[in-house]
């Protein structure tokens, strides 16, 4: 397979994927009753996840062989339009690996979780449809076109945080999209800016454009509104408000989704689009240190006192995201390409680690409560005893926390590991003091993890887990695969080498034109 | 055949615990099977590896990257603490199955001893620092989830906690240290460092040394740390037994010994060491005077000892303080299972509630004693000899203040070891408690580290050669005869020491007629009480972390006008910083 | 290019800006707070569409533009949905009253 017909298909695949997955799970709910519980929706979507897999491995195969990103121009309607290039590169291939993992693991888990929602049809085509704009979005090497993957990211999330249509998840929609818009448009003018002073929207172009020299003023401007536009998705500390209360409300394969690989989309755009303006990375490089710090910080003290589950692995999502801004920072500050490896390699481990984390208090929501046809918070309470009827997901959901608080033999550790050695290795005094200060932040986050794993091996089960139902096969299944990467990982940390090594080796070479 | 070895001594347990935890809680009599046959197997390797200790690399993968080589050097040091590991950790499996008959969830406290005892041995095996941190964490995993083991207690969990806590709060020194060596050389090979320390600067050296000593202090639950050892009594007895007492905690002192010939050249390091020596040593005596409670008087004695082996790496003591390592894990373990056999039968760990159990469980004192004199240094068991020649080592190599301090310690040591023998077992009973004696199990494990406490001694030859030139040739351990060695210890300091742990024996007995002295110092067994205001401070950091995090959950307002703010708020910052920094 | 105009123009984007995000900060009434992002858009295409003007990529511009209205049209069709349906189970559009999320 030509390698620009590989990326065109990865790219088409999911939409197709996703219309076909309405439209035949539409005309089945329209026959059968709309609660029906065989709607092969869900199969249609995990067909198409797998033929994209394939066109994913066919990509990735190209640019591993021959070293070097490739693309495809489209959309060159006149000879004063330039078009908009789609180029594969490291960190298209990660993201787009990442991103068709774990849906591919939340298809499947979803087989239960979602079964007889109604609307399930649309479930899994808004899930289609949101993992072909994250794959478009690492693929695209033009501003504007990455606002409009973006955007359609966006508008597919906001539908699936809402859900399900009960007071609280609907508030969490609206505050979703209404601070996503504003980002939103501080992107566009961001765009804008840019244009003006380039005169072009290829992101080499606009790096060759406006040359090394030292930027202008409206190129400061420009980069401070795409930091922050990106920023509100990315959920820096203090835009990241609405973050707890979508991530806390959206069914659970959504909650993972959105932690595990959407807030890391807005970051990829992010990287993106700062690494193409001149001469002001170390500028970019001190920000994205400064808030790392203070994601670290506040993600952790307010995960502290949590009493719900999901809201507690919703703000350690800031302190993580916080982990791989100090390793981009770093990237950025002081070219440092094992930064760039590091927060990449955080990137793919949170990715796995918080998914599992979600997936599996997810799996304990809907035995507890779903299951029943209740829907409320999970309380850390309820989790008491869990292990002792559902010994599966307790040792899962363990693994993940425990691997989130960087304990060997988990990949958490060699991911923060990573992220350790590039800060040291820039000699710099300030990056080494926060790297202890990272340090000293993953001690502190034991202190929400652990007891989480003490309530669970309890021997009195709370009431609510005696009466639990039953996990199904399809809801353990992405909890075994995931539970066992997360370990092996951990003993192997360059197994995935493959991919965060390029995907920096990418970021470098856009930041060094 | 040593890298079969070692690869046996770690990936037994390992495989060990996966199959425990696979044979299913409802089959114990098949999980105490699994868990003795392969934790006796990594025992019986790590006999067999003694003799076969050597300097050159074992094993090696190439793992690349940010992560290293991960070499595996089985040198004199590592084969014998992982020989101590895997045996007195198969001890305590054998002893587990009786001590933990009819408990819930037997396959995870068995999956967690014998990982426990694989990441021990490869603690103490590698000699990549990258992965000697791994283990390190390994090891503080383990332990925080067998302190828990009961998630019913709120004690227990607390007790978890803090060890955590505690040692990863350390463990950021070691953390340092690794990160420092890689940033400065490249690689995480230790040997190469303790062959030349000048291949890091020497002011960056300094932190590795000092971030060693935290890493140690915290692990080996040392001054300012030692708070957390206490509070992990709420442990399994055997667990007690292996990790807190035989081998986790000397994970410290293997540190400091492992980087002594690095480290000692920095200013000030030594004095460190051997002022952190000094004071947990008296402390830890003082604290274990007032316990009542039988396991916290043991692990008091631990730190105190510990304490003991600090010190004489700092007087630059390495063979004193392995021999007293290796004296100690014997008659330590032995204490903590014989008092598991007692705590078991009676239900109880309040001595105050004891009281003449000797008549109804004669095996259990008769060990229980061999044990305390060992510990109270009575010749001529284990402890004896090797507390002296700490106390030789540091006659010789050490600061007077020091020396005079630690031969208080001894004395308070037989003063304590006295009270708790005779609190426990003689005098009447202090109430209606029925004991009965160890079980064929308990025995199983109990005798030999008895007949070790009586013997070890012997080995003091053997053990020179162990660590010399051959495995450890920066360490200059001279290899000598059992004999040149204890014929040290015939001297007049040993006299004047001996006189010490007798005078403090001769207090005990005569602590009536003292009553007046302990009116005067009451001060000092008050604050030993409260361990010093340690206990506070810890209090004080963790409520003020609390309410810190409590407080800022009303940043969350949940009110969209407020999060809109969040986000102008924050592009107003970056404009400023980019404002001014791009000028 | 007549710079007056483009003076204008971007005149008109700072106030477009300007009352959008006041409204943000300022208002209560969830419709409200949606008309408030559309005049943000607004203004952000006006920006896009000025600089396409200035650098003389009308075409470019115009393209762009239309892509942002589609774009911004489903955002709001959405977030009006969320507003009826919040209306319909609260029955109020206050924000106030939406913050059962927090802390």
């Amino acid at each position: 397979m030509r390698e620009y017909t590989a990326l065109i298909w990865l790219l088409m695949t999911p939409f197709l994927g996703a219309a076909l997955t309405y439209l035949i799970g539409r005309s089945v709910a329209r026959r059968v009753g709309d609660s029906s519980t065989v709607n092969p929706a869900r199969w249609v979507a995990l067909l198409s996840q797998l033929a994209t897999g394939v066109f994913l491995y066919f990509s990735a195969q190209a640019l591993w062989v021959s070293g070097r990103p490739f693309g495809v121009t489209i959309a060159r309607l006149a000879n004063d339009v330039n078009g908009i290039l789609l180029r594969f590169d490291g960190i298209s291939l990660l993201l787009a690996s990442v991103v068709l993992v774990l849906t591919f693991l939340v298809t499947l888990y979803s087989v239960t979780y979602m079964q007889g929602e109604v609307g399930e049809e649309k479930y899994y085509a808004l899930l289609m449809a949101m993992t072909g704009m994250m794959i478009g979005l690492g693929c695209t090497h033009d501003l504007f076109n990455l606002w409009v993957w973006f955007e359609g990211m966006a508008i597919s999330s906001y539908m699936l945080v809402a859900f399900y249509h009960q007071s609280a998840s609907l508030e969490a929609g609206i505050k979703y999209l209404v601070q996503s818009a504003v980002g939103s448009v501080f992107v566009l003018l961001g765009i804008a800016l840019i244009f003006l002073e380039a005169g072009s929207l290829n992101l080499s172009a606009i790096h060759m454009a406006l040359g090394s020299a030292s930027a202008s003023p409206v190129v400061w401007v420009a980069g401070a509104l795409l930091l922050i536009g990106f920023g509100v998705k990315t959920a820096l500390v203090p835009l990241h408000t609405w973050l707890p209360d979508a991530h806390s409300q959206a069914p659970s394969g959504i909650s993972a989704m959105l932690s595990g690989v959407v807030i890391e989309a807005g970051l990829v755009a992010m990287l993106r689009s700062l690494a193409v303006l001149p001469g002001m990375a170390e500028t970019w490089g001190y920000l994205l240190l400064g808030f790392g710090a203070l994601n670290m910080l506040v993600g952790n003290l307010m995960a502290l006192r949590q009493t719900q589950v999901k809201r507690l692995l919703a703000y350690s999502s800031l302190a993580h995201m916080g982990y791989m801004l100090i390793g981009f920072g770093a990237a950025f500050g002081f070219g440092s390409q094992a930064g760039a490896a590091g927060g990449f390699f955080h990137l793919m481990i949170h990715m796995l680690m918080k998914g599992l984390a979600f997936l599996g208090v997810g799996a304990f929501l809907y035995t507890l409560y779903v299951a029943k046809g209740k829907h409320g918070p999970l309380m850390i309470e309820d989790l008491s005893g869990a292990a002792r009827r559902y010994p599966l997901a307790a040792f899962a959901v363990s693994v993940a926390v425990l691997g989130l608080g960087g304990l060997p033999p988990l990949a958490g550790f060699m991911s923060k590991w990573q992220i350790f050695v590039a800060g040291f290795a820039t000699q710099s005094p300030w990056v080494i003091g926060l790297v202890v200060f990272a340090a000293l932040n993953s001690v502190l986050s034991l202190g929400y993890y652990a007891p989480l794993v003490n309530r669970m091996y309890r021997q009195q089960p709370s009431a609510l887990v005696l009466q639990g139902e039953k996990l199904s096969v399809w809801l353990a299944l992405p909890l075994v695969l995931m539970t066992v990467l997360v370990v092996v990982l951990g003993f192997w940390p360059t197994l995935a080498a493959g991919w965060y090594e390029t995907a920096a080796d990418s970021l470098m070479r856009l930041l060094s034109y | 055949m040593t890298l079969i070895l070692v690869a046996a001594m770690i990936l037994l347990p390992w495989a060990g615990a996966l199959f425990v935890w696979a044979a299913g809680n409802e089959r114990p009599r098949l999980q105490n099977g699994l868990a003795v046959t392969f934790s006796v197997a990594a025992g019986i390797c790590g006999l067999a590896m003694l003799p076969r200790a050597g300097a050159e690399v074992v094993l090696n993968f190439p793992v690349g990257g940010a992560f290293g080589d991960f070499t595996f050097v089985a040198d004199g040091l590592g084969v014998f603490l992982a020989a101590v590991a895997t045996v007195i950790g198969s001890l305590a499996v054998i002893f587990s199955v009786d001590y933990m008959k009819g408990e819930h969830q037997l396959g995870r406290y068995y999956a967690m001893v014998l990982f426990f005892i694989g990441a021990m041995v490869g603690l103490v095996l590698t000699s990549n620092l990258l992965l000697m941190f791994f283990f390190w964490e390994i090891t503080a995993l383990c332990s925080y989830a067998l302190i828990s083991f009961n998630n019913d207690d709120p004690k227990a969990v607390a007790g978890g906690m803090k060890a955590l806590i505690i040692t990863q709060l350390g463990g950021i020194g070691l953390l340092v240290g690794a990160l420092v060596l890689y940033a400065y050389t490249g690689s995480y090979d230790i040997q190469a460092l303790i062959a030349n320390p000048a291949i890091v600067p020497a002011g960056v050296l300094a932190w590795m040394a000092f971030g060693g000593l935290a890493a140690a202090a915290a692990k080996s639950a040392q001054f300012p740390f030692q708070t957390w050892l206490p509070d992990a009594m709420e442990a399994p007895t055997p667990i007690s037994a292996l990790i807190h007492a035989a081998t986790m905690v000397n994970a410290g002192v293997y540190l400091l010994a492992r980087f002594y010939p690095a480290f000692h050249g920095v200013p000030g390091w030594t004095t460190a060491v051997t002022l952190v020596g000094l004071v947990t040593a008296l402390l830890a005596a003082l604290m274990a005077l007032v316990a009542n409670d039988l396991k916290r008087v043991l692990a008091y004695s631990t730190v105190s000892q510990l304490g003991y082996m600090v010190y004489a790496v700092g007087v630059g003591g390495i063979y004193a303080s392995q021999f007293h390592l290796l004296s100690h894990s014997v008659f330590k373990a032995l204490l903590f299972l014989s008092a598991g056999a007692v705590i078991h039968a009676v239900g109880t760990r309040d001595m105050r509630q004891m009281g003449g159990l000797g008549k109804q469980m004669p095996l259990t004192r008769a060990v229980f004693i061999i044990g305390s004199l060992a510990l109270a240094g009575i010749p001529i068991l284990n402890g004896f000899w090797s507390k002296e020649l700490v106390l030789e080592a540091g006659l010789m190599h050490g600061p007077m203040w020091a020396y005079v301090g630690m031969l208080i310690g001894a004395g308070l040591t037989a003063f304590y070891t006295y009270r708790m023998v005779t609190m426990v077992f003689y005098g009447s009973p202090r109430s209606a408690l029925h004991g009965h004696d160890a079980g064929p199990a308990m025995r199983v494990a109990l005798i030999p580290l008895a007949f070790g406490a009586l013997t070890t001694w012997l080995l003091a030859g053997p053990f020179s050669r162990l660590l010399s030139v051959e495995s450890l040739p920066m360490h200059h351990i001279e290899p000598e005869n059992t004999w040149v060695i204890l014929e040290e210890v015939f001297s007049l300091p040993t006299l004047i020491a001996l006189l010490v742990v007798a005078l403090g024996l001769v207090c005990w007995w005569q602590r009536e007629r003292l009553a007046g002295l302990g009116q005067a110092l009451k001060g000092i067994g008050w604050a030993a009480e409260h361990s010093f205001g340690f206990e506070a401070v810890n209090r004080a950091i963790v409520g003020g972390t609390q309410k810190l995090g409590e407080a800022l959950r009303v940043t969350q307002t949940g009110w969209l006008n407020w999060n809109v703010f969040g986000i102008l708020a924050g592009l107003v910052v970056v404009l400023i910083v980019v404002i001014l920094g791009g000028r | 290019m007549n710079l007056s105009v483009a003076t204008l123009v971007f005149v008109a984007v700072l106030g477009l800006l300007g009352v959008g995000l006041y409204a943000l900060l300022a208002t209560r009434n969830l419709i409200k707070v949606i008309v408030a992002l559309q005049i943000l858009v607004k203004g952000a295409m006006l920006a896009l569409v000025l600089a396409g003007r200035l650098r003389n990529a009308v075409q470019e511009a115009q393209s762009l533009a239309l892509t942002v209205i589609v774009a911004d049209t489903i955002v709001a069709v959405i977030g009006l949905t969320l507003a009826v349906q919040i209306r319909q189970r609260l029955g109020t559009l206050d924000i106030k009253a939406l913050t059962s999320l927090r802390r």
